[in-house]
């Protein structure tokens, strides 16, 4: 393959370069558009101020995105828009997509804050800031710049819960290297720059969006698609449920035996030390460790069950034909995202989400605002959500699909550890997250939005 | 049988006719197959079937084409048999389907009707199926094995703690009470001594007569190859994105089950060439799928369960059909990751398909012109049944390991190993 041409940092918007983890407060605006030039003359003036990825700011960043409705509302023509990605076009929502995404019964769109059929989203700003008076001060900033028809329709709060997940667990240790960004690692772990960003070679060494980029190369250059899913979760049902579960014979609780299930379904304990690599017990000395294979390590998931949750969102070296090779690993790279989310609501100890139900407040609601980043939506996102974590049959498994984001009905709630000797399996795994809203974004680059103001 | 046959209607729908038989089938479950109509479940010996309508079109010289009607089905009895079985279990549904097609006799009684279906069969020109021999029966009674096992060891939570040894020797005490489990007290059976007989005959002359028409083969090849690098240079197809709206209704049709069925028909690049060069793959492709891929492997590929490819409108169009595990977006990775070059071999004589250089590369992996070729090309699958839907490939296998190791005697090693298939 030839060599890649250098990303064009400038005019990518800097959510694909970093997630800002100087800035440890942020707020999403969902906006809706009711009239198309005042949205473009919103866009045109927020351009020049949109946070590149050149840039490392650390006092406050902006960036924004636009659903397939936001864009055919600032004036893309439909003969345009038919060449973005299906799936973005189509949306979240479809009837195919819920199913795929497990959006059915509680989670069905109809009953999500926002995104759904009753609240649809045209934009997104993202807003972020080093502390909280700066965020504020951003904020009104941002919004007394809207202009009439711009409306804000939710604006969602994160919360900064230093590294860890509302479960307890740390989070974001995995992500890709991306070819042309500051990290660099081993050529078979670092993926090609345009599997995150339109107008690079993908990891088939084509160009994602082909036609998109062929036709109208000053809306689709460099542009990615961001995923947003606001998800619920569920701590004290996670932790009374594995509780519950680890009691002995007599009935009596067993902490330790309740923090190792609940690393099973994980796949890292909660310091982050991966089990592969510390099968036994938590060592925080690992809490970041990331250099380890399964097939290669764990291949009947005697360290690591088969079914845990970083064990689908990232298979490694398992998939086929040929696990534990170079070409496992290739086809692997085909399917990675850049994750980008932020917790949201007030942190829950293990010991008050056992207390009772009441502890965890009345309408006090934590989870993750899920993000990522993408060049292909159905290849990346929709194939790791749906074939690795919802899928009850992934690596022969019979009816796990994942033990944390994934459904259990109306397939998929059984959790098994495997063993040496006979496994160990949960049944009647509920879910423990819930979906509150989402949608499919595309994160334009930042001449683009110039062209877009301009249509 | 002790293997299993496909089976392939084509009839002719009348003009005029083709919305109300469309209508018919959505009514008919649009999806999962309902059972109303005609009960496919119901069908002895099994595994999947399918009724599809292609609908009017024109050909690339602009000649029309008429509806089509499609059932196919992979069955463990002969041919004959299937389509008496599918007479006897629904004789009502089928006059309401096939009374829409040309030729469907006024008169009709269990004789007519039967002869109007066999009359019909076409043979595919290539098939594969994930494994030669094993039937619906034993898929199914290995199923319930399995799942006998897991209930009576999750009532026993203290068998986690015990040696393989005695978890195996309790789960053989199980089989060995249970006058419902007899079937499992032995191996399960193959394909019969007569089958394997032919089988090997099969290869043997396949081999002999690749052999012996190799020096021809030798002779024309540079022709041949001057040929097709003609062509290829000539037939460059563009990449044609594929509708949006079409793609969505096709969509709610999918993933209603762990097994999905695929359907696509496209017609054929013009020319003698083409026609001769497509015909001899399908030879060698049918040969190979029999002999060599008959064991839950297709080149690399574990999660198909079946596949056909059949001529239809005089090797005008092809039709390909198969079931598989998994997502349509996951099985169009699975031939761009693992068989490129096998789709672009067998797909790539198609009108349109993404352009390939010597027979072999490139082709397929164009991802996006090649999956947007397939997505232009889909059919809808509105009836379709699977014996097993539930059932992907891997846990099939693995039922049947664990009722392999479930007999006699096992050395520790292997006793730790068949608990862990649990």
């Amino acid at each position: 393959m030839s060599a890649a041409p250098a990303p064009e940092l400038h005019d990518i918007q800097g959510l694909v370069a970093r997630g800002y983890g100087d800035l440890a407060t942020a707020r999403f605006v969902l906006l809706g558009i009711d009239d198309s030039a005042a949205a473009r003359s919103w866009l045109g003036a927020l351009g020049p101020k949109l946070t590149a990825s050149d840039a490392r700011p650390q006092e406050r960043a902006v960036n924004v995105a636009l659903t397939s409705s936001g864009l055919a509302k600032l004036g893309v023509p439909s003969d345009v828009l038919e060449l973005f990605a299906l799936e973005f076009a189509g949306g979240m929502t479809t009837p195919h997509r819920r199913r795929m995404l497990g959006d059915v019964g509680p989670d069905a769109p109809e009953r999500w804050d926002w995104g759904g059929p009753a609240r649809p989203i045209d934009a997104l700003l993202l807003l972020y800031a080093n502390d909280e008076p700066t965020l504020a001060a951003l904020h009104a900033e941002q919004t007394s710049a809207l202009p009439g028809g711009v409306r804000a329709i939710r604006t969602l709060g994160t919360s900064d819960l230093q590294g860890y997940e509302p479960f307890g667990f740390r989070d974001g240790i995995s992500q890709p290297i991306v070819e042309g960004l500051s990290k660099k690692g081993p050529p078979a772990q670092t993926v090609r720059f345009g599997e995150f960003v339109l107008g690079y070679p993908n990891e088939h060494g084509r160009y994602t969006d082909d036609l998109l980029l062929e036709r109208s190369p000053e809306l689709g250059r460099n542009g990615t698609y961001l995923v947003f899913r606001q998800l619920r979760q569920d701590v004290g049902g996670f932790w009374r449920f594995l509780d519950e579960a680890a009691r002995g014979p007599d009935g009596s609780a067993d902490a330790d035996r309740r923090t190792r299930l609940a690393a099973g379904l994980v796949g890292r304990w909660p310091s982050g030390a991966p089990l592969v690599l510390a099968p036994e017990a938590d060592d925080p000395a690992l809490g970041t460790a990331n250099d380890f294979a399964y097939h290669r390590d764990d291949p009947g998931g005697t360290r690591c069950p088969l079914g845990a949750h970083i064990r689908r969102a990232n298979p490694r070296d398992t998939l086929d034909p040929r696990p534990g090779t170079e070409d496992s690993l290739r086809i692997n790279r085909r399917h990675r995202i850049l994750r980008r989310g932020r917790e949201y609501g007030t942190p829950l100890t293990v010991e008050d989400a056992l207390d009772s139900e009441g502890a965890e407040g009345a309408g006090d609601e934590r989870g993750l605002h899920f993000m990522c980043l993408n060049a292909s939506i159905a290849r990346q996102f929709e194939l790791v959500h749906f074939t690795w974590l919802n899928s009850p049959k992934f690596v022969g498994l019979y009816d796990d699909s994942d033990p944390i984001v994934g459904p259990s009905q109306p397939f998929g709630g059984t959790f098994t550890i495997q063993s040496e000797a006979l496994r160990q399996r949960l049944t009647d795994v509920p879910r423990f997250v819930s979906v509150r809203g989402g949608a499919y974004f595309f994160m334009p680059g930042i001449r683009a939005t110039e062209h877009l103001a301009g249509l | 049988m002790s293997h299993q046959v496909a089976v392939t209607i084509v009839a002719e729908v009348r003009p005029g006719e083709a919305e109300r038989l469309d209508r018919l089938l959505r009514s008919m479950g649009d999806g999962l197959a309902n059972g109303s109509v005609v009960d496919l479940a119901t069908l002895p010996d099994l595994h999947f079937a399918r009724f599809v309508l292609l609908e009017e079109t024109r050909d690339l010289r602009d000649r029309p084409i008429p509806a089509l009607l499609l059932y196919m089905s992979d069955v463990d009895v002969s041919r004959d048999r299937h389509l008496a079985d599918l007479v006897d279990a629904g004789s009502d549904g089928l006059d309401q389907l096939y009374g829409h097609c040309e030729g469907y006799p006024e008169s009709r009684t269990r004789e007519t009707r039967l002869a109007y279906l066999r009359a019909h069969v076409v043979k595919e020109q290539a098939r594969y199926f994930n494994t030669t021999g094993r039937n619906v029966r034993r898929v199914r009674q290995e199923a319930e094995l399995r799942d006998g096992i897991e209930k009576l060891l999750d009532g026993r939570p203290d068998s986690t703690d015990r040696d393989p040894q005695s978890v195996r020797k309790a789960v053989q005490e199980l089989v060995a009470r249970d006058e419902s489990l007899r079937w499992a007290r032995g191996p399960a059976p193959g394909p019969d001594f007569g089958f394997r007989v032919k089988e090997t005959l099969h290869f043997v002359a396949g081999v002999l007569l690749a052999l012996l028409l190799s020096p021809l083969l030798l002779l024309i090849a540079p022709v041949f190859l001057l040929l097709l690098w003609l062509h290829e240079r000539s037939d460059r197809a563009p990449h044609v994105p594929a509708p949006l709206e079409r793609v969505e209704e096709l969509a709610e049709l999918e993933d209603l089950a762990p097994q999905n069925p695929f359907t696509a028909v496209g017609f054929l690049k013009p020319g003698i060439f083409r026609r001769l060069t497509i015909r001899t793959i399908f030879v060698a492709l049918d040969f190979a799928a029999r002999h060599l891929f008959n064991h839950g492997n297709l080149a690399g590929v574990k999660t198909i369960h079946s596949a056909r490819w059949v001529a239809l409108n005089e090797w005008r169009r092809v039709i390909f059909a198969s079931n598989y595990d998994g997502s349509r977006e996951s099985y169009m990775d699975d031939f761009v990751d693992k068989i490129a070059w096998g789709l672009n071999v067998s797909f790539g004589s198609g009108y349109g398909f993404p352009n390939t250089r010597w027979l072999f590369f490139d082709g397929a992996k164009d991802e996006q012109a090649f999956k947007d070729f397939l997505r232009r090309h889909l059919v809808a699958t509105r009836v379709w049944h699977s014996a097993y839907a539930c059932l992907t490939n891997a846990n099939i296998e693995n039922n049947a390991r664990i009722r392999a190791g479930l007999q006699g005697e096992a050395e520790p090693d292997d006793a730790r190993r068949w608990v862990q298939a649990l």
